[in-house]
């Protein structure tokens, strides 16, 4: 070796055993990369060190650090396995000594530019399994002797599981912050807003990965809402990324307008359609604001809760194989009133599920836990509450639950002057109407009569500022009173046409009373109801 | 949710459109607009499918009209298809013009009836 590379061996053992300081196993990824390009740096007295990490997809290096040559790293440098310098360290797992760079098979332009004389690599390796390549170049020509390459061995050989460790362990982390992102944008934004129901919802997701649990809301048409808990089986994107299509094709066959039995049945018949094996347990019910009944059906998913003031129940379900489990699943539907205030709980195994702890004793957990909750999100803060640990929750938990919105005895409301009030009205008045115990002729009639009252006081709403009307219901000896009240003048029927709105009003009712006012116009409706 | 939604089918005489939902003054406006505006001239006629709509109010009732005056300008007739136990023969009845106009029961006895009829601007 020549004099004037002769290194002080003292200094060099000194970097070497820096080389073998324990405490850079406990470094994230980018600090140790950075950390051993310096001490190797420092070990050997070279210009330049390079980390390429093994990328097993596309069988190429990729530059990962460098120091010396950092434009390697900022212009992503991939090196086929095989070719050129460090391609061969790779390929054939042996160190590679180039004296004269201008005469060697070199690959990567960058090292030539930067005018490196003489280079030394080594394969990264652990357990048999190549992760890398680490080189050192020096600017003036230099013999890199058995020394030097036992220095650089003894680096790799330290360098190379930590690497792979931090590696693996950024690697996760990304995907944990990919699935965390792309099951947060698949989820609802926010739950539809449907007259006659409260509705909450919660997603957790495990400490270690997300997981494909999901829930939705669904409005429908004629007063009804359907809900829906699902469970894709797996972890990370993968189900995150089937969660999202699983909700969509639930969603649309949803809306389609099939029960909660087909509806299951579709979701499985479009997952068995799919070019990938897949599975996820799931429920899905119908309410109808109308009425109050329920229907739901299940597929492979744990029983719903009905919580009501008397207690908490399990609903039964007939066992149903998961979604993409069987060719040609069945999914029975089971139906049900839900009471005024009763509530709907549905939720994922994650909640409920404890390792030797039965699922029936934690779903009855569950059930006591949720007892005496009032409203959606009380129930859902319950179950929280005492089923989620503060850390280290295991799987992912997903909790959506319903109230049949308790129905007032009397109605007292103010509304927004606005065409689109109309059929929030209503809807509200089905409901009432409904538990005052008029037939259904009769709240048909009568939604119709209210309607085209309400829908007069609104055109005599004075624009552009903001207006109201005013709408009052109550049951009186078997005669039900509704009065709509606006700030506006009644105006005349204009056109046959227009006049038909009263004619319906006058049909439909057995009393109508209109005072017309400075200050506005009230309608008073009356209408005897026969017992049910 | 939108309120009503119009689904458009071309017969070889006729327009057909199927509406569903509801129809109330925050949408009927629209509704009548999207028909008359999808009717060929050549179509002797349109049918009005409202075996899907559960509402109809005034506003509803008036636009129908307004439809059935604009069609008549250019020599076509509106047939409405109302089963008997949909509610939108509630709303006519208590408005009591249940009977004006043509009215079928389904869409295939409609199209029997705009059959025959002379053939626009002929």
């Amino acid at each position: 070796m020549p004099a004037e590379q002769s290194i002080d061996r003292a200094g060099e053992r000194r970097s070497s055993d820096r080389l073998t300081d324990p405490t850079l196993s406990e470094l994230p990824l980018e600090e140790l990369l950075g950390e051993l390009l310096v001490r190797v740096q420092e070990a050997l007295g070279v210009d330049t060190v390079a980390i390429l990490l093994h990328d097993a997809d596309s069988r190429q290096l990729v530059a990962r650090a460098a120091k010396g040559i950092e434009e390697e790293v900022e212009r992503g440098v991939r090196i086929p396995l095989g070719q050129g310098f460090a391609g061969r360290i790779a390929a054939e797992r042996v160190p590679i000594f180039i004296a004269d760079v201008d005469h060697a098979d070199v690959l990567n332009p960058i090292l030539r530019e930067k005018g490196i004389a003489s280079l030394l690599g080594v394969p990264l390796i652990v357990e048999g399994e190549l992760i890398g390549v680490l080189h050192v170049g020096s600017l003036t020509p230099r013999m890199f002797g058995q020394d030097d390459l036992a220095v650089l061995l003894m680096a790799a050989a330290r360098a190379a599981p930590a690497i792979e460790r931090a590696a693996l362990f950024a690697e996760l982390e990304h995907e944990h912050r990919v699935s965390m992102v792309l099951q947060r944008s698949l989820l609802p934004k926010q739950l539809a807003d449907v007259v006659g129901v409260d509705v909450a919802a919660r997603y957790l997701p495990a400490r270690e990965e997300v997981g494909g649990d999901w829930y939705d809301v669904i409005e429908l048409p004629r007063g009804r809402v359907g809900v829906v808990i699902g469970d894709v089986v797996g972890h990370g994107v993968a189900a995150a990324a089937l969660m999202g299509r699983l909700r969509t094709a639930l969603h649309s066959y949803a809306i389609e307008g099939h029960g909660p039995g087909r509806t299951l049945e579709l979701v499985d018949r479009f997952v068995q359609s799919l070019d990938e094996s897949a599975m996820a347990t799931a429920g899905y019910a119908v309410f109808d604001t109308f009425n109050s009944k329920l229907e739901y059906a299940t597929a492979g998913h744990l029983p719903p809760l009905v919580i009501s003031d008397s207690g908490v129940r399990v609903l039964e379900v007939t066992p149903a194989p998961p979604l993409g489990a069987f060719p040609y699943g069945r999914c029975p539907e089971h139906e049900l009133t839900l009471g005024s205030g009763e509530m709907l709980l549905l939720y994922t195994d994650g909640l409920v599920e404890r390792r030797g702890v039965a699922l029936s004793a934690g779903i009855e957990v569950l059930a006591a836990a949720v007892r005496g909750a009032q409203t959606p999100e009380q129930a859902c803060a319950f179950a929280v509450r005492e089923l989620v640990p503060a850390v280290g929750l295991r799987d992912d938990v997903a909790i959506v639950s319903l109230q049949n919105s308790p129905v007032p005895a009397e109605l007292h409301m103010t509304l927004p002057a606005e065409p689109k009030t109309l059929s929030q009205v209503r809807r509200m008045l089905r409901r009432w109407l409904n538990e005052r115990g008029a037939d259904e002729a009769a709240v048909a009639e009568m939604t119709i009569a209210v309607s085209e009252a309400c829908a007069n006081a609104i055109e005599h709403a004075y624009a552009p500022s903001p207006a109201t009307f005013e709408l009052h219901g109550r049951a009186r000896d078997g005669e039900l009173t509704m009065t709509v009240r606006d700030a506006g003048r009644w105006r005349a029927p204009r056109g046959q046409n227009r006049g038909r709105g009263l004619s319906i009003i006058v049909a439909a009712m057995d009393d109508v009373q209109i005072d017309r006012t400075a200050i506005g116009t009230e309608v008073v409706m009356r209408r005897r109801i026969a017992p049910k | 949710m939108s309120l009503a939604d119009v689904q458009i089918t071309l017969a070889p005489s006729a327009l057909i459109a199927h509406v569903t939902g509801e129809v109330d003054m925050s949408n009927a406006e629209e509704v009548g607009a999207t028909v008359i505006g999808a009717t060929p001239n050549e179509a002797q006629g349109v049918i009005l499918d409202l075996s899907g709509v559960d509402y109809l109010d005034s506003a509803g009732i008036y636009v129908i009209y307004g439809m059935r005056a604009s069609l008549q300008a250019r020599g076509q007739a509106l047939i409405l298809v109302i089963p008997p136990t949909s509610p939108v023969h509630d709303s006519l009845r208590l408005a009591g013009v249940e009977r004006s106009g043509e009215i079928a029961e389904a869409v295939d006895a409609a199209l029997r009836m705009l059959d025959g009829r002379p053939l626009p601007g002929s």
